[in-house]
């Protein structure tokens, strides 16, 4: 049945009730924390933390004397760093780009469509985010006696249950069909 | 008119004044290779005259944690003198063009002592006024692998294959809508199922196909 033209999305917005309203807007309240969760764990400096040393994928702060030095990651098996980095970015991308599919579907998915396209870019997101937080974890710093994990790497694992979440949410979300 | 030209760029490149008549020497940065492989360490330059009879070029080495240098190349004259008593004899031969300006040099058989800074001068007589050029020689048992390379390229390859997957998705959709291909599903469901998939881009214009019969 050929409808007139993309006109779909004003009429359909007015006929949205105040309740799915309501849950659009906490599923993008989620999606934009989860993006925001992801770039921070991806770019502050917090993955491993001792007294003296705070590191993170890209480089590392040391204090010397009582100043803080940035410098290079040392001690780090070189491809295994790489892949966690490149996965962790991939993650970030992935989110961002399905937060702006999922506002394009809302317009253009016919009635009563999963989001499944969103929902695909967000489980690659989760996926990515896990590879990057495993790989951390098994082989980067498993034998370091001192320190512990920084909050950007436990914000990388809260992103992996947030990103999982909101797959499933758009995977099963059906569009409202009046 | 052609010779009107060359006497023109003649007179201009005699009264170009002396202080842009720098020579300007260019070798690498930094070189990594495995030991016991060759590198040729190259070395041109620029200058503004011609390329003379009398250019000369010379390396230097000086190894890492030395203050020394010495002397292990010399072209002049139309002849190349290389180490014959030095770190590097019988390992070193001169590979270069000198009328094209090339100064590359080739090193056999690295060993890790090769580890230093390699310095190259050139002079082009009359333009004698540069200042030599530095490449760093790293020799390793394994060549490291750079920073960011396996970052950038999985970054790439999943970036490139999501971009493809859709190409080929929307690609497929619209070669079946124009009835190119023909799926064997009844026409009903396919056209069922073709109209309800999401749309993002510009519709195609063979709606009508969508029409169910």
């Amino acid at each position: 049945m050929k409808r007139g033209g993309r006109t779909l999305d004003r009429r359909h917005l007015v006929g949205f009730q105040k309740a799915t309203m309501l849950m659009l807007a906490g599923i993008v309240v989620l999606h934009i924390t989860t993006i925001i969760l992801l770039l921070v764990a991806t770019i502050d400096n917090a993955w491993w933390v001792t007294d003296t040393v705070s590191t993170d994928l890209w480089g590392r702060w040391e204090m010397k004397g009582s100043v803080w030095h940035y410098t290079n990651l040392k001690d780090y098996p070189e491809d295994y760093l790489q892949t966690v980095q490149a996965t962790s970015v991939l993650a970030c991308i992935f989110a961002i780009l399905a937060l702006f599919v999922f506002v394009a579907q809302l317009f253009t998915l016919p009635k009563g469509q999963r989001f499944t396209f969103t929902g695909i870019l967000q489980l690659i997101a989760c996926l990515c985010v896990m590879i990057a937080a495993s790989i951390y974890t098994a082989e980067l710093h498993s034998t370091d006696e001192q320190g512990g994990y920084g909050h950007s790497y436990v914000l990388a694992w809260i992103s992996f249950v947030f990103t999982f979440l909101l797959a499933i949410t758009y995977l099963v979300l059906r569009k409202k069909s009046e | 008119m052609l010779t009107f030209l060359a006497l023109a760029s003649v007179v201009l490149l005699g009264i170009v004044p002396e202080q842009s008549q720098a020579i300007v020497i260019y070798t690498g940065w930094e070189r990594h290779a495995l030991v016991g492989s060759d590198i040729r360490l190259s070395c041109s330059f620029f200058s503004w005259r011609w390329t003379s009879e009398d250019v000369t070029f010379s390396w230097t080495y000086r190894p890492d944690g030395s203050r020394d240098s010495i002397s292990i190349f010399h072209y002049t004259g139309g002849a190349a003198y290389v180490d014959n008593k030095g770190p590097f004899r019988d390992r070193l031969e001169f590979v270069g063009n000198p009328s094209r300006r090339d100064g590359s040099i080739l090193i056999k058989n690295l060993e890790f002592s090769d580890n230093g800074t390699f310095t190259c001068d050139a002079k082009n007589p009359p333009d004698i006024v540069g200042r030599p050029s530095s490449v760093r020689l790293l020799v390793f048992e394994k060549v490291p692998i750079q920073a960011g390379v396996i970052t950038g390229a999985i970054i790439g390859v999943v970036l490139g294959l999501l971009v493809l997957i859709v190409v080929i998705y929307y690609l497929m959709r619209f070669l079946v809508a124009r009835r190119v291909f023909s799926l064997s599903v009844s026409k009903h469901g396919k056209k069922k199922k073709e109209g309800s998939q999401q749309r993002q881009g510009p519709v195609p214009p063979a709606d009508p196909s969508k029409i169910k019969v």
